[in-house]
């Protein structure tokens, strides 16, 4: 009992637990929110109205108030806080710095084509690979080809420039 | 090397989490059972290192597939346990919205920067958030990316619908029904996970 729960807090799992409990948790969300889970979307909400606060855009379409309470908004939160209290159970919380300078070029660039990617095509690894093909729908399987495709010249760049 | 425990951490951790989520309750019974669950997602990710990055990545640039393997045997568990969501929440008259989304070739257009992108970042939404949680700089430089990026994409969307045509969305059940549908996806999926596993057995020979 005492190693099993040393397992659960030290890790790491094997993938295919990973997988099952994913996909448990991923259904409790459809259950309790009425829609799948999903995270480009949210950050695309507030991402809006950062910028109409720095005066880039009119009217953001929601107020800080609705955001606040947005379920969106605890989705996202809850995984950053939950994998920082993974780390703290295992008593491997720390800051980790970047390795070198030009991950940090990578870092932005790579995260900028990530979100407009994910906006264009309204949903991400979440939002349209996993929750788009759970769905039973077409533009979910179109993604996840284009993803494969992208991530194969991503690796491409990377062994070309970065590593 | 003689590691420094993170009991107390933990405990103020812990206390912190629970009047967080007792506050949400007072809000919303709703928010409250979405942040606990969306805590044991990133708990889940953290511990099991599941990353869809790597899923895509590493087949054709490390060769190995355990993970790819992991993410379809995700895929292979959702489609029928939607199926039954959905069944059971329309037979009982509840509101239930499924992820069935418009596309066009701006579908693959943003699957395609979005795959790129996230090999550059070192990690998806997901990989992102979970690795800002570990303490990742580099992923919290992404984070700043990806609001840019989102922005960007939620202002340059209109000008993308007048280039390219958009088809309302296709929800395969609608057009085959509901076991072909479900069968065919699962065959796809079972095939794939049949295939990588005997092509990584194939490259380790």
């Amino acid at each position: 009992m005492r190693e099993k729960l040393q397992i659960i807090a030290k890790g790491p799992w094997a993938y295919w637990v990973g997988a099952i409990v994913l996909a448990i948790l991923n259904i409790l969300v459809l259950v309790v929110r009425q829609e799948p889970w999903g995270i480009t979307t949210n950050i695309e909400e507030w991402s809006v109205w950062l910028a109409g606060k720095l005066g880039l855009t009119g009217n953001p379409d929601l107020t800080l108030k609705e955001l606040l309470l947005s379920d969106g908004t605890y989705l996202n939160l809850g995984v950053i806080l939950g994998a920082f209290w993974a780390t703290v159970v295992a008593s491997q919380a720390r800051f980790r710095p970047l390795k070198n300078k030009k991950f940090a070029v990578s870092a932005l660039f790579g995260g900028i084509m990530m979100g407009f990617g994910a906006r264009i095509a309204y949903g991400c690894n979440i939002g349209l690979v996993l929750n788009g093909i759970a769905s039973s729908s077409l533009a979910g399987w179109i993604f996840t080809i284009a993803v494969f495709l992208g991530a194969w010249l991503g690796g491409k760049i990377l062994l070309r420039y970065l590593l | 090397m003689l590691k420094k425990s993170q009991s107390s951490l933990n405990l103020g951790f812990s206390i912190f989490i629970l009047l967080f989520l007792i506050f949400l309750l007072q809000l919303s019974t709703k928010l409250a059972l979405i942040f606990a669950l969306s805590l044991a997602l990133g708990y889940t990710l953290q511990k099991s290192r599941f990353c869809f990055v790597a899923a895509f990545r590493d087949p054709l640039l490390v060769g190995t597939t355990k993970i790819s393997q992991a993410v379809i045997l995700l895929l292979i568990i959702s489609i029928p346990a939607f199926f039954l969501v959905f069944q059971i929440a329309s037979n009982l008259h509840l509101p239930i919205e499924l992820n069935v989304t418009p596309f066009g070739f701006h579908t693959f257009l943003g699957g395609l920067l979005f795959g790129t992108g996230m090999v550059l970042a070192g990690g998806c939404a997901s990989g992102t958030l979970m690795r800002v949680g570990e303490g990742f700089a580099m992923q919290m430089i992404a984070l700043g990316g990806l609001i840019i990026g989102a922005f960007l994409g939620n202002s340059s969307l209109p000008y993308i619908l007048n280039i390219f045509h958009e088809f309302p969305g296709v929800f395969l059940p609608d057009i085959m029904g509901w076991v072909p549908a479900i069968s065919i996806q699962l065959l796809v999926l079972i095939l794939l996970w049949l295939g990588i596993r005997k092509w990584q057995k194939s490259k380790r020979t």
